[in-house]
């Protein structure tokens, strides 16, 4: 019992930092589809970012260079996929997929390139934890929720920010109607095309804050495939969380615990593999209707053709 | 009149002609932008692309290791075309593939008594699993209206998790290396000749599986009814045809043949499965089967395209200082570009759309 | 009231309008005038060029030729956004609301009201309420748009406009989801709109309408003005004459055929589904005899679609009992009713009659490729097919007759036939026709009529459900008219269009004697 109560703290900051980069590439999603561009490619975006991170950390000596650089490649990949499916007619899927393999040979070949060798890059300076005064001396929660790196406290300004963005400003409104009736959109004067764009780029930065987080935060070093599916566990948030903010954080916050506890759980009573299955079974759970249906943006997947 | 070889002559080459224009182009400028990217590494272009054309094709052993790589991807690509051709998405050949390739390597240790016999056995048990397994998102698309699209992506990592369970634990080798034991070399798919390297009769199994796929999809009721399916669900359930039953087995279908997929990795290259397994088998052939224009014929040119490529790619690295991860990145790109309606119009101009029908799933909705 | 809208300015001119899409010329050299406070209907058949001449009015087109003027001033319109900039509002045939948002939310989308960087939603339900009520609307602001009616939403979609101080509106056939009864709230709306000084454009391919309603109607036929005529100096007959380009033979031939009195298709207390869950179809009985055509009559929407479908046995019946020729075939479903001799000619041929990317040949064996000679032991034989469909393309005069032609490269008029000759060439006992003509030039529309007819005489079953109250009334033996799902009455081929115009308003025959 002792032994419990102690472990609390520590799982719980360890289910912060897991969850962080979930959160960021979940409310990346969200931008991206609710503007009714599926992005599958959330992984890849991460992957991406977390790598020119590292690179621009590495060259700079300072992790808010790493950042900048991360949010640069995070927004360009994340146009390419605009471009792909907005102005291209592209599959969106099909693009995700593609998104998410160049950016898994991009970093390998540049891994190459840059460092000489794949596998693990040089170590970079990250972004150091932050305690938070006061805040931080609450027992068991303080440490696990403020005494964090700068990134953690982004997401959480991110989250409130993100839900008044979507549902109480113009643009929000905007964002929404294009993900669900784009031909309305249109009649209305608002250029579909550019509200896709907007949704898609902002998903890349996101993401590109999830990534950083990563390689910056979580490690302070890019290895490759370092994603490992959270990119794909930030998609199944944003699913169980019925595209909406909050509702996203809190499935990241559930995945986040999963990961925390197999580091921790005993093998002998459940291999780690079926915790590790867990965010992509509850989300096929929740997509199968069990606990109320999730239902997508309407538009979500259909390239608007202008007539 | 109308019954004269003159016409559909013509049109069977039009048709090809224009099934091939996406395809040529996405390729064609996936490989303008390697050129540039070459460029940027100090390499010249040209000399790069020599080289991978002889680690491609070059030699025997170069022949024999395109044709190693080629093998899964037409499986995988099968597998993605068939639930094309009924308007769904597979995506989870990944994980279909790793539960073919669990499926193989604790049949391939178990059934090992009997020697040969045992290949047959395994690679139908391969198939079975990989049904089984790709019945899943059918019946949640079926029954429960999820879309397939995230339910496979989602059973890729539930698949890949449940393999690396099995693998870890009840299949599990003696000693520090994680993987299954290993299965005898008689009943393993064995090796077409020394020239050819590790080169393995299971490249003839893809070839047969394609067939198998063509002759279902245009020879037999059933494979009429997986198509007008595909093509408009209202006109199938209008004249009668279940929708669900044949999205059930659109699905399963294209998990057998990923199943199968990867049984003959394990049985014809690996001999086990090592934890980690093979990477991107299932995601590169959703890029064969579009390239491919998801025809079984197509499918296998564009496995040999991308196995060609990355077969290639070692050569590569080797005579010249760019990284062999090159050859990803032309995957991708030809992935990324293979379906860009608009772009092509750019180039070819209106036309272009009367060419696209292969390239999107007209009736896709929501996710 | 003619007089004082001709002497009222123009707001609007549309001079010399011509556009092309490939070798096809929708809109050929079309002009127009609107004045201030004026109705102007704009008649014409499907596919004559009228939502062709609109969207180049909002700017969804582009027009080869031609010249805009709004307010007498060169208007060059290349968006939506232009046309509201103008003063040009648009309600499309096809809402293009936002079902998940509320009235208010949609109304102010593109346009909203801020406070700071948020949107002010009180201003947005203010400014909808006030709207609302001073053209006696009648909407809830705060209502989720997916709740609402087809009428209401018809009004949040004018609504709409009117927030965007658009003072030249065009509906595209309005009426055509409406119930008569909203039909008339439409049109008083309307009144109120253009007494505001508003003017209005209204779309419609029913001859009758617009003569309630509009001031002037101008009439296209082909892409192509072929004449503008006051509402008060015409009659349906002429507007016929215009709109078809002939004298149209409002009655089809018809010859006696005794029935054989024998109950072939009949539904007992039917209840069916529609897509929304709500029951579309409620309590239907109906009998159809061998050589009688059983129509039936109602408004859009009013479950016709849904009971064409439980009959046919394409979509599940709640409750009640299908019999095909004695059998209770309620739970068999479409292959089995298929093979008992049901020949079903779908409302939507596009997406379900047809495979658009099937050849025509693979079509032709939509519902028999399963059967010897087309299959034996799971193999079909594709040189069978073709061989079967050349003979049944040539008998159905299907252009062209070629087996390997894709079906969606076919016009309407001769995809409908390739429908027929699929349907109609398996001597089917029963055959459910299901707005058979709808989308269909006037010559195919008559070769359908022939060959329903042709059906009757060989004595078989026909039910066929029409919105062309002229069609049915014109093949039909009987008719009964749906409405919310029920029939409400039923009435001999000679019923009046009161008559029938009362049981389509759902005001069946009780309170018609009261």
């Amino acid at each position: 019992m002792e032994d419990f109560i102690g472990a609390i703290g520590p799982i719980l900051q360890s289910t912060v930092r897991n969850a962080t980069p979930l959160v960021f590439a979940a409310l990346g999603g969200l931008f991206s589809e609710r503007s009714g561009v599926v992005n599958i490619g959330l992984e890849g975006l991460m992957l991406i970012s977390a790598f020119a991170g590292v690179v621009g950390a590495h060259f700079s000596g300072s992790a808010l260079v790493g950042l900048g650089t991360a949010l640069a490649a995070g927004l360009l990949f994340a146009l390419i996929h605009a471009l792909m499916c907005v102005t291209f007619e592209a599959d969106q899927i099909i693009s995700g997929t593609a998104i998410n393999l160049l950016a898994l040979g991009g970093t390998g070949f540049l891994m190459v390139v840059i460092f000489g060798s794949g596998g693990t890059s040089p170590r970079v300076n990250g972004f150091a934890s932050v305690a938070i005064p006061l805040l931080s001396d609450i027992p068991i929660l303080g440490k696990a929720f403020f005494d964090q790196s700068l990134l953690v406290y982004l997401m959480y300004l991110l989250v409130p920010v993100v839900f008044f963005v979507v549902f109480r400003t113009p643009f929000g409104l905007r964002l929404r109607a294009t993900g669900e009736v784009p031909e309305a959109v249109d009649t209305a004067g608002v250029s579909v095309a550019r509200m896709r764009y907007y949704g898609v780029a902002l998903s890349g930065l996101l993401a590109a804050c999830g990534g950083a987080y990563l390689s910056m935060g979580l490690l302070s070093a890019f290895t490759e495939g370092m994603t490992g599916g959270r990119g794909f566990i930030a998609l199944a948030s944003l699913i169980f969380g019925r595209w909406n903010p909050i509702g996203a954080a809190g499935a990241a916050l559930l995945f986040g615990f999963a990961q925390a506890i197999t580091y921790r759980v005993n093998e002998q009573a459940i291999p780690i593999e079926f915790i590790e299955m867990l965010p992509y079974l509850l989300t096929i759970i929740v997509l199968a209707g069990f606990g109320g249906r999730a239902i997508a943006p309407a538009a979500i997947g259909r390239p608007y053709r202008k007539e | 009149m109308t019954d004269g070889r003159g016409p559909a002559l013509r049109r069977m080459l039009a048709g090809a002609a224009g099934a091939l224009l996406f395809p040529v182009i996405a390729i064609l400028l996936s490989f303008i932008i390697g050129a540039v990217i070459v460029l940027a590494t100090g390499n010249n272009p040209l000399s790069a692309y020599a080289a991978l054309l002889e680690g491609a094709v070059g030699d025997p052993f170069a022949l024999g290791r395109t044709l190693l790589y080629t093998t899964p991807l037409i499986f995988t690509g099968l597998a993605v075309a068939v639930a094309f051709r009924v308007g769904l998405f597979n995506i989870g050949g990944e994980g279909q593939l790793y539960i073919g390739a669990v499926t193989a390597a604790w049949l391939g240790v178990s059934l090992g008594f009997l020697g040969p016999v045992a290949i047959p056995l395994v690679l139908a048990s391969c198939i079975i699993t990989g049904f089984l397994w790709g019945s899943i998102p059918g019946v949640l698309k079926a029954y429960f209206g999820a879309h397939e699209v995230i339910t496979t992506i989602m059973l890729n990592y539930v698949g890949i998790y449940f393999a690396y369970f099995l693998a870890q634990h009840p299949l599990r080798q003696k000693g520090p290396i994680p993987g299954t034991e290993t299965i005898d070399f008689a009943s393993r798919i064995p090796t077409i000749s020394f020239a050819l390297g590790r080169a393995n009769y299971g490249f003839f199994i893809a070839i047969f599986a394609a067939v198998v796929v063509y002759l279902l999809l245009w020879r037999t009721r059933r494979g009429f009814e997986l198509r007008a399916v595909g093509l408009s669900p209202g006109a199938a359930n209008y004249a009668g045809m279940r929708i669900g039953l044949n999205t059930i087995l659109a699905l399963a279908i294209g998990g057998s043949l990923a199943g199968l997929g990867g049984g003959v990795e394990v049985l014809g290259v690996y001999g086990n499965m090592d934890v980690p397994f093979v990477a991107n088998l299932g995601f590169n052939g959703i890029g064969v089967a579009l390239l491919g224009r998801n025809h079984p014929v197509g499918v296998i040119l564009g496995a040999l395209l991308f196995g060609g490529l990355s077969s290639g790619a070692q050569e590569m690295q080797f005579a010249t200082d760019v990284p062999l991860q090159l050859a990803n990145v032309l995957l991708a790109v030809i992935l990324l570009l293979v379906t860009a309606t608009k772009l092509v119009e750019l180039i070819v101009g209106k036309r272009a759309r009367d060419f696209a029908a292969g390239t999107h799933l007209e009736n896709e909705r929501g996710l | 009231m003619a007089e004082s809208v001709a002497e009222a300015p123009v707001v609007l001119e549309m001079r010399g309008i011509t556009k092309r899409f490939g070798p096809v010329t929708a809109n050929d050299d079309i002009s127009l005038v609107l004045h201030r406070g004026e109705i102007l209907g704009l008649l014409g058949e499907n596919g004559a060029g009228k939502s062709t001449l609109v969207k180049i009015l909002y700017g969804l087109y582009h027009p080869d030729e031609g010249e805009i003027f709004v307010d007498g001033e060169r208007a060059e319109i290349r968006d939506s956004k232009d046309a509201v900039e103008r003063g040009i509002g648009m309600v499309h045939q096809h809402f293009t609301l936002i079902p998940p948002l509320t009235v208010a939310e949609n109304i102010v989308l593109g346009a909203e009201p801020r406070r700071g960087v948020s949107l002010d939603m009180d201003e947005a339900v203010r400014a909808t309420e006030e709207l609302s009520e001073r053209y006696g609307l009648n909407v809830d602001p705060r209502a989720r748009v997916a709740d609402l009616s087809v009428g209401v939403r018809q009004r949040v979609e004018i609504l709409k406009a009117l927030y965007r101080n658009v003072r030249i509106l065009v509906l595209d056939e309005p009426t055509a989801v409406l119930t008569p009864q909203e039909t008339e709230d439409l049109f008083a709306v309307l009144k109120e709109l253009v007494a505001d000084g508003l003017s209005i454009i209204f779309i419609t391919h029913k001859l009758g309408e617009l003569l309630g309603v509009g001031d002037e109607i101008t009439i296209i036929r082909d892409g192509r003005v072929v004449g503008t005529v006051k509402a008060s100096e015409t009659n349906e007959r002429e507007l016929a004459r215009l709109m078809v380009g002939r004298e149209v033979l409002l009655r089809v031939e018809k010859e006696e055929v005794k029935t054989s009195g024998e109950v072939r298709l009949s539904a007992e207390n039917l209840t069916v589904r529609a897509d929304t869950g709500e029951e579309a179809v409620v309590g239907v009985s109906l009998e159809v005899r061998g050589g009688e055509v059983l129509g039936v009559a109602g408004v859009d929407g009013n479950g016709q679609t849904e009971l064409a479908e439980a009959l046919a046995g394409t979509r599940p019946i709640e409750g009640g009992k299908v019999y095909l020729d004695g059998e209770d075939v309620t739970r068999l479903g479409a292959a089995a009713l298929q093979e008992r001799g049901l020949a079903y000619v779908p409302e939507d041929r596009a997406t379900k009659g047809l495979v658009q990317d099937f050849a025509l040949y693979e079509n032709n064996a939509l519902k028999t490729y399963d059967e010897p000679p087309f299959s034996r032991f799971g193999w079909i034989f594709p040189k069978i097919m073709r061989r079967r469909a050349a003979e049944s393309l040539r008998a159905y005069d299907v252009r062209p007759a070629d087996p390997d032609a894709r079906a969606g490269s076919l016009s309407g008029g001769n995809q409908q036939k390739a429908v027929l000759a699929r349907e109609l060439s398996g001597e089917p006992g029963v055959v459910i026709a299901a707005q058979p003509t709808r989308g269909v030039d006037v010559g195919a529309i008559e070769f359908i009529h022939r060959q329903l007819l042709e059906q009757r005489s060989e004595g078989k079953a026909i039910l066929l459900i029409s919105l062309e109250l002229e069609e049915v009334r014109s093949l039909s033996d009987r008719i009964v008219v749906l409405y919310a799902g029920r029939i409400v009455g039923e009435v001999g081929p000679d019923a009046t269009d009161e008559e029938l115009g009362l049981l389509m308003a759902g005001r069946g025959a009780d309170e018609k004697s009261a």
